[in-house]
């Protein structure tokens, strides 16, 4: 029967369970995205074989499935002998992919700050030191923030795509619950709803960066 | 490790994977797009009703993970008695994700217009539909090209996730292989570097749209 109170009540804790699987992958994707993507971005801004090599791999993550990278991962380093679990294959695959689309969301930033700010900011005489960190990175931080907050949902979809290499979380536990329940009706309602607030919830937080790091331009 | 001999031998196998893969991709994309138009249209000329549920539309379907969509369309639909083959159903799904996007694509491509458009249009003396159909939409639709392309890219790489509801294409056929060899890692590049094939041949195409729009005013 859909909308079973009694069952609802039963299914949100174990959804919930499955939502803190979630909450860590996806913040610590966020995390070590945000730090990956730039080392990345700054990379590819260089000349010879390492922004070379930063280019390609950046095109490579963005053009295959993050699924065909996790079974790399899950199955390929498993058969090499050094097998992760699937929550650590499940993460280093989210943060291949989504490295590559932030390194692009930097580079982008970076590229949106005119040349004359560089020249004003050394035409006063500031340091290199001075010049970026008062100058440029407030206007690449505050043109990064939406695009970032759209990536962040992005990653949050994403990670259910690791219920394929059986990690338990929101999608893999839903699955469980139907197959054992048959309640469909109710499962659905229940995952959809604890991803939608994640979602939501993420977009706000992307909102009240935006004016906490936007200013006057 | 270095034996690539099991991916030499399956590789027509996976080829004929991708070819499951494009059929599907481009069925879906085509009423995506479509429907994506039709949201995006609705949105800026609808009334305060249809733009309120178009709004709603667009935040449901972008909060939910496909994958998500998906399994439960894959458990719901015969519940509820529609009875697809399991082709069209998933197709259905991608398409009325994907539309969510594209609408948004088109919008900021309509939006983008400037004033002057309109009212020239408006000035000759057309009616909405001519002014749509022979002013607005043609110039919308080329500023939109570029993120449009790059959705379909995004949309090619979903198509993966169908293998996790049974279906069979690339990721799928990969998966069958690897069972039969036990070469993970061959498998999974070799489909990998099909699907970047495909995939980066689109990138490219989308690459020469954007120079074709930003030099071609």
């Amino acid at each position: 029967m859909p909308f079973d109170l009694n069952f609802l009540a039963r299914l949100l804790p174990a959804l919930l369970e499955g939502a803190e699987v979630t909450v860590e992958l996806a913040v610590l994707t966020i995390a070590i995205c945000l730090v990956w993507g730039f080392v990345v971005a700054l990379a590819q801004a260089t000349r010879g074989p390492l922004g070379w090599l930063a280019g390609g791999y950046i095109q490579i993550v963005r053009n295959t499935p993050l699924l065909i990278q996790m079974y790399l991962v899950y199955f390929g380093f498993s058969m090499g002998g050094f097998g992760l679990s699937g929550f650590a294959s499940g993460l280093l695959a989210l943060c291949m992919q989504n490295g590559g689309y932030v390194a692009e969301i930097y580079r982008g930033g970076l590229q949106s700050v005119s040349p004359r700010q560089y020249e004003a900011g050394r035409a006063l005489g500031m340091r290199r030191w001075t010049l970026y960190t008062t100058v440029v990175l407030p206007q690449v931080i505050a043109r990064i923030i939406p695009p970032m907050t759209n990536q962040s949902i992005s990653i949050i979809k994403d990670t259910s795509q690791v219920a394929a290499i059986a990690v338990m979380e929101i999608m893999k536990i839903s699955e469980v619950w139907v197959e054992t329940s048959a309640n469909t009706y109710d499962v659905f309602l229940g995952a959809a709803l604890i991803y939608l607030a994640l979602t939501s919830a993420a977009s706000l937080a992307g909102r009240l960066c935006e004016r906490r790091f936007t200013f006057a331009q | 490790m270095n034996n690539f001999n099991p991916l030499i031998h399956s590789f027509p196998y996976l080829l004929r994977g991708a070819g499951m893969t494009v059929l599907m991709a481009a069925t879906a994309a085509i009423p995506a797009t479509v429907l994506g138009v039709v949201l995006a249209l609705l949105q800026v000329f609808g009334n305060r009703i249809l733009r309120a549920s178009v709004i709603a539309y667009l935040l449901l379907v972008r909060g939910i993970p496909l994958l998500v969509l998906l399994t439960f369309a894959y458990y719901l639909l015969p519940l509820t008695g529609i009875d697809l083959p399991p082709f069209w159903g998933v197709v259905l799904v991608i398409a009325c994700y994907y539309a969510a996007f594209m609408s948004e694509v088109f919008r900021a491509g309509i939006l983008s217009l400037p004033q002057a458009q309109w009212d020239a249009a408006r000035g000759l003396g057309m009616t909405r539909p001519l002014m749509l159909k022979i002013v607005i939409l043609p110039q919308a639709l080329r500023l939109a090209a570029p993120p449009y392309v790059s959705l379909c890219v995004s949309l090619v790489k979903a198509t993966s996730l169908v293998s996790i509801v049974g279906l069979w294409e690339l990721t799928m056929a990969s998966r069958e292989v690897v069972e039969r060899t036990l070469a993970p890692f061959q498998v999974f590049i070799g489909a990998g570097a099909i699907y970047f094939c495909i995939c980066y041949a689109l990138a490219l195409y989308g690459r020469h749209l954007e120079r074709r729009v930003l030099h071609g005013h």
